[in-house]
């Protein structure tokens, strides 16, 4: 082409000669629920024609998207070329490079072949999202772009430090199982499939299933029995459901955190975990803004706490390149482990951090009533009209599950010079006991607020005034 | 700390924005009102409790928003005062500033004053506000802003 100088570097590698199917499940995906629902509603026949005509276009774009893409390594950086007549070449300099992960649902697996993404500290999501290459060309690529950056990060300390990658964590089945029994995952996939079940508006089949099978249960004999028996029955359904919930979560597990590995290379965290879809991160130490501890009264009762991590920039849900947007999924350092292996990791996430010569400060002197006071009003609120409702019979079952959530004890650690903004905030309440609360922003933050509530007035502004300085 | 106030012309901004505001909220509750089958008597008394309201409204907040605005400006960023009943002061370190908005809209403009924008890298508050300053001030807070060294720190 005229316009092409030879100083221009023209990247040659193609993608893989299937991608044009997982572009085309990618495009699918969008279309998903409206197909979903036209079968679930049984509409007219047409609509099996107007869908194939909506899918050969996607396919065909997909193929020609596979025709069109190259990339390969550049002097400076990844080259990527994308589209023939809006043509877009994407140059990524390798020392700008945080990660390169891959993930591997079951057809990738299959077919050997993984999607790439590659991510850049600029945060809002992937710089490349490459879909899909075969095993050996993403190892190529990881070793291309690690070797380029550990290159330039050798010439600029003056020596190579030999790679060598330690095992960190590794999950053996008794603590996926562990952290099925505390971590209730299974309720959420029961929420989500009622969920789409209404969304998609086969409510109707389900009131046609469900409602006979409703009607044969022998309700009428249900009110003979005497009170004793009707709570034993409750209670023993309620059990049922709790355990039923609790199974699913222990297989979920078993499926998505199968074969956990925490490594480090150096300044990077690798962590692999998935039985189908196979997921690989890196979590380069730099980008972390911070460590996260959770300690559930579950997680007291197996010995066990759960670590995740803040990163600043990607993975956190934002738009793509190509509009395609990652699942805000949580970055775990470790689902579960010991408190002794959670000091360590601690450690090795956070080197600069000394958290055992912590001097922990207590909140206000008044918060302790003033929280019992606000929990009492909620609980007055919430289980007296619950509990007249259920005739005060049931009223345990109200207040019980509500329980669990008081135990929880969180510890969230962010370096002072990861603090974005410090905000302190106080509400009409807060002034009336003199009182502050103190929010930290770091970049990574997703749903953690690094809130510190009912806090000393002058305490609060004390503490704002030294993490501005800082 | 000194804290400095905002310019007083932009509680004549505030003013004439909380009049549109209140005219669009009175025109879209009564007109209906009286097309209803509401009775006229009380069609009248709930418009007049509305008027008075927003009037109260018109009266007291531009005044009240002033009174609790400000900022304050050191070595190490800006801090910016803010809230009438939810009070917030958010300190904002000069190195954590990615880029800055003055922004005017046409009221803005008529009585001179802006509103300054703060954008870090954070998460929950990654845009800062500092409405009401005089366009000058704003600009000189702008460049006062801008590090030195130009260095960012993630």
């Amino acid at each position: 082409m005229p316009s092409e100088s030879t100083l221009d570097f023209a990247p040659r590698k193609r993608l893989h000669r299937l991608s044009w199917i997982f572009a085309s499940i990618e495009y699918l995906k969008h279309f998903l629920l409206p197909l979903l629902a036209a079968v679930f509603l049984g509409a007219q026949r047409d609509y099996s024609l107007w869908a194939a005509l909506l899918v050969v276009p996607l396919i065909a774009s997909a193929l020609w998207h596979q025709w069109i893409y190259r990339y390969d390594f550049g002097p400076r950086g990844l080259v990527i070329r994308e589209g023939l007549v809006f043509r877009n070449v994407r140059n990524i300099d390798y020392q700008r490079i945080e990660n390169v992960d891959t993930e591997r649902n079951l057809l990738h697996r299959l077919l050997k072949v993984a999607q790439v993404r590659v991510e850049t500290s600029s945060g809002g999501g992937s710089e490349a999202v490459v879909r899909v290459l075969d095993m050996n060309a993403v190892q190529e690529m990881r070793e291309r772009i690690f070797a380029a950056r550990a290159r330039q990060e050798a010439t600029e300390t003056g020596n190579a430090v030999p790679v060598r990658e330690d095992l960190l964590l590794h999950l053996a089945p008794g603590e996926l199982l562990r952290f099925g029994l505390i971590d209730n995952r299974g309720l959420i996939v029961v929420a989500a499939v009622f969920g789409l079940v209404t969304q998609i508006g086969s409510d109707r089949l389900l009131e046609a299933k469900v409602q006979p099978l409703l009607e044969s249960l022998p309700i009428g004999g249900f009110a003979t029995f005497g009170p004793l028996l009707q709570a034993f029955f409750i209670f023993s359904a309620i059990a049922g459901l709790i355990a039923g919930t609790r199974v699913l979560s222990v297989l979920l597990a078993f499926i998505t955190l199968h074969d956990f590995r925490l490594t480090q290379m150096r300044d990077d965290l690798r962590v692999q975990h998935g039985l189908f879809t196979r997921i690989s991160l890196t979590l380069r130490r730099p980008r972390i803004q911070a460590v996260h501890q959770k300690v559930s009264l579950l997680h007291r009762l197996f010995g066990r706490a759960s670590l995740t991590v803040d990163l600043a920039g990607g993975l956190s849900g934002n738009a793509g390149q190509d509009g395609s947007r990652t699942p805000a999924r949580e970055l775990w350092l470790a689902p579960v482990c010991t408190p002794a292996e959670a000091d360590r990791l601690f450690r090795i996430a956070l080197p600069r951090v000394r958290l055992h010569e912590a001097a922990w400060q207590r909140l206000a002197p008044g918060a302790r009533g003033r929280l019992f006071r606000l929990l009492s009003m909620l609980w007055l609120l919430f289980s007296v009209p619950g509990a007249a409702w259920l005739l005060g019979r049931w009223a345990p079952a109200v207040v019980l599950p509500v329980l669990p959530l008081l135990w929880l004890r969180r510890l969230s650690v962010t370096p002072r010079n990861r603090v974005q903004a410090v905000r302190l905030s106080t509400s009409p309440f807060d002034r009336r006991y003199g009182m502050a609360s103190l929010v930290v922003d770091t970049a990574g933050a997703r749903a953690v607020h690094l809130k510190i509530p009912y806090l000393d007035e002058d305490v609060a502004t004390g503490l704002m005034r030294a993490l501005h300085a800082a | 700390m000194p804290r400095q106030p905002v310019e007083r012309t932009a509680i004549a901004v505030w003013r004439w924005e909380a009049i549109f505001t209140s005219l669009v909220i009175f025109i879209a509750g009564v007109i209906p009102l009286f097309a209803s089958r509401v009775p006229v008597g009380i069609s009248i008394g709930l418009g007049g409790l509305a008027f008075l309201l927003l009037a109260a409204w018109i009266a007291w907040y531009p005044g009240a928003k002033y009174r609790h605005l400000g900022w304050h400006l050191d070595d190490v960023g800006i801090t910016i005062h803010a809230g009438i009943f939810w009070r917030t002061q958010s300190s904002l370190a000069r190195a954590r500033i990615q880029h800055t908005d003055v922004f005017q809209g046409p009221l803005q403009r008529h009585y001179g004053v802006a509103t300054l924008k703060l954008y870090t890298a954070g998460s929950h508050f990654s845009r800062i506000e500092l409405p009401g300053l005089s366009h000058d001030t704003a600009i000189h807070l702008r460049d006062a802003l801008q590090s030195a060294d130009g260095s960012d720190a993630v």
